[in-house]
């Protein structure tokens, strides 16, 4: 949380040390209305805990036959949404996204000599949700480059390969990042296009969750976008 | 009505004996050439239990630790089975007389059986009709709430009998180690139904393992247990070739749980059922840890030449369904 908000700390200075004077430019996050986004995403690895097989000697103990350690890992997938300008410096957004990470199971120090192994499966993991995007410094001072502040929740559906079984649950995210509006048109009704740029700490419940608690792991985005 | 007597299992101390079963943690039958897992087709089963005790173990005593070992199998939120004291008699078990009698024995010429179930089978359907279970006099019994030093414990050796009275086989969920002068000792075990106890003076066996109740319940399924639970199957070759007799485990990485199976054809086929939903990690080992006829008939030629190792793919478990099959592929020592 704290290396999310120095990365976005960063951004926002950035972007008042290249802040141009306001101007008429019609592109702002603070004057479009709608925006629509496409990219890509990337999801780092989710530790799942680790697990001991264990067997009961005759005082009732448990003694351990192998270990387990368990974790979903990075995956890049795709991501969209479509976001609606609710005030000045604040965007209501929906958000779809699609990944396939790896779930990785490494078993180890089994006490009859089995070779460790890491067996994996592929996951097919959609999410849903809803961010508020709060844009700093009012989201008009520099239409050119747009820091902002993000939060959001949503739905979570992790298929197991292949379509066997599915593990539903939720997820929460906070980061920030930076808008860059790389044209301005009135075209075909658009007012302008660019490309955004996120970090996101990404805190799931439920789902592929083995020992019931919440996991976290870092997330960045890069997308592009049209302003109408 | 037919009824032969068909003596199918079983006991519980340094040697397992013959068990000829056909199907991992059940018994079965032939009945017209077909084989059926042997179960009881009417529940509660009904029981006796004898009126005679051995030192430091009176008929009460029996009664009450039998009793016990019942409600613990009966507690199994998953299975229906339930059982009734029917009441006490001066029948010794054994006897085929329609009636289930629970009680000791002296049996010197078994030196190493604890304790050992029999059944009496309807030739007809392959349901049970009777089976009696008897505690060996010869070796010292305990009803110690806390064990006793050198006594078996009665409530956890009536709980590993109960579970063949009810048709389970054995588990092969254990290690072991040889002692001299022949037998094996029991370093740890994860399943009651596993085929040799453990010391004297313990009394861990008288809880049920997870392999133990996914036994009791694929056998008298209760609720939603046959549509919340699901099963993992495939087969195992060595060389190329189909193995029979391979150990398979199907661990859950979530609860640290462990059920197992064995792969009981030509085709070196397995299926464990009564699994938790979700993805598992797939073990196979030899029967080495206890004598292969603890599991099987001497007919049977059991593979113990090769090496432990596990499956390198996670294999999902679905809710209600099976993972599809799977193909392990071990490799020989």
């Amino acid at each position: 949380m704290i290396r999310v908000a120095s990365v976005v700390w960063l951004l926002a200075g950035a972007s008042m040390l290249s802040a141009s004077p306001a101007s008429a430019q019609s592109a702002s996050p603070a004057e479009s209305r709608f925006e629509l986004g496409f990219g890509g995403l990337w999801m780092g690895t989710e530790s799942l805990g680790s697990k001991t097989a264990t067997e009961t000697t005759g005082s009732g103990a448990a003694t351990p036959l192998f270990n387990s350690s368990s974790e979903l890992g990075s995956a890049f997938g795709v991501d969209g949404r479509i976001g609606v300008r609710v005030l000045r410096s604040l965007v209501a957004e929906a958000e779809a996204s699609y990944l396939k990470p790896q779930l990785r199971i490494a078993t180890s120090a089994d006490t009859e000599g089995a070779a460790p192994v890491t067996a994996t499966e592929t996951v097919e993991q959609f999410t849903i949700g809803g961010n508020a995007v709060w844009y700093l410094l009012g989201g008009h001072r520099s239409p050119r480059f747009a820091p902002f502040f993000m939060a959001g929740a949503g739905y979570l559906r992790q298929l197991h390969e292949p379509g066997t079984l599915v593990a539903a649950g939720s997820f929460y995210q906070v980061g920030g990042g930076v808008d860059l509006l790389l044209a301005s048109s009135r075209r075909f009704h658009t007012k302008g296009v660019g490309a955004r740029v996120d970090v996101r700490a990404l805190i799931r419940s439920k789902g592929i969750a083995f020992d019931g608690g919440s996991t976290t792991s870092p997330a960045a985005g890069v997308s592009a976008f049209v302003r109408f | 009505m037919k009824r032969p007597v068909a003596l199918l299992a079983t006991a519980a101390l340094m040697l397992g004996q013959s068990a000829p079963a056909f199907a991992y943690l059940k018994f079965g039958t032939s009945v017209r050439g077909q084989q059926v897992t042997l179960k009881w087709a009417q529940t509660p089963v009904r029981y006796f239990v004898s009126d005679s005790g051995v030192p430091g173990v009176t008929s009460s005593d029996l009664q009450n630790a039998v009793g016990r070992a019942f409600a613990t199998w009966t507690a199994v939120p998953t299975a229906s089975i339930t059982y009734q004291l029917a009441g006490v008699t001066s029948a010794s078990p054994g006897a085929d007389d329609g009636a289930s009698v629970l009680g000791f024995r002296s049996r010197p010429d078994l030196d190493r059986v604890l304790a050992q179930t029999s059944f009496l089978v309807d030739s007809s359907t392959g349901a049970l009709v009777e089976s009696d279970i008897f505690f060996n006099s010869i070796f010292p019994w305990s009803v110690a709430a806390a064990g006793e030093a050198g006594r078996y414990d009665l409530e956890s050796i009536a709980l590993h009998e109960i579970g063949h009275f009810s048709g389970l086989g054995h588990s092969a969920l254990g290690e072991t180690e040889l002692i001299s002068g022949g037998g094996r000792r029991v370093l740890s075990a994860e399943a009651v139904m596993f085929p040799i106890a453990y010391p004297s003076g313990s009394i861990a066996a008288r809880t049920l393992k997870a392999d133990d109740i996914a036994g009791i319940s694929d056998l008298y399924p209760d609720g939603d247990f046959t549509t919340a639970d699901g099963s993992l199957s495939g087969s195992v070759t060595k060389d190329g070739q189909p193995l029979f007799g391979a150990h398979v485990v199907a661990f859950n990485p979530a609860t640290g749980s462990m059920v197992a199976s064995f792969t009981l054809n030509a085709q070196g086929q397995f299926s464990i059922g009564g699994l938790s939903p979700g993805p598992h990690v797939v073990r196979v080992e030899p029967i080495d840890d206890a004598e292969v006829d603890s599991f099987f008939n001497g007919s049977q030629k059991v593979d113990i030449d090769f090496r432990v190792m596990f499956f390198d793919r996670v294999v999902v478990v679905p809710k209600g369904g099976d993972s599809g099959a799977i193909a392990v592929a071990v490799v020989r020592k």
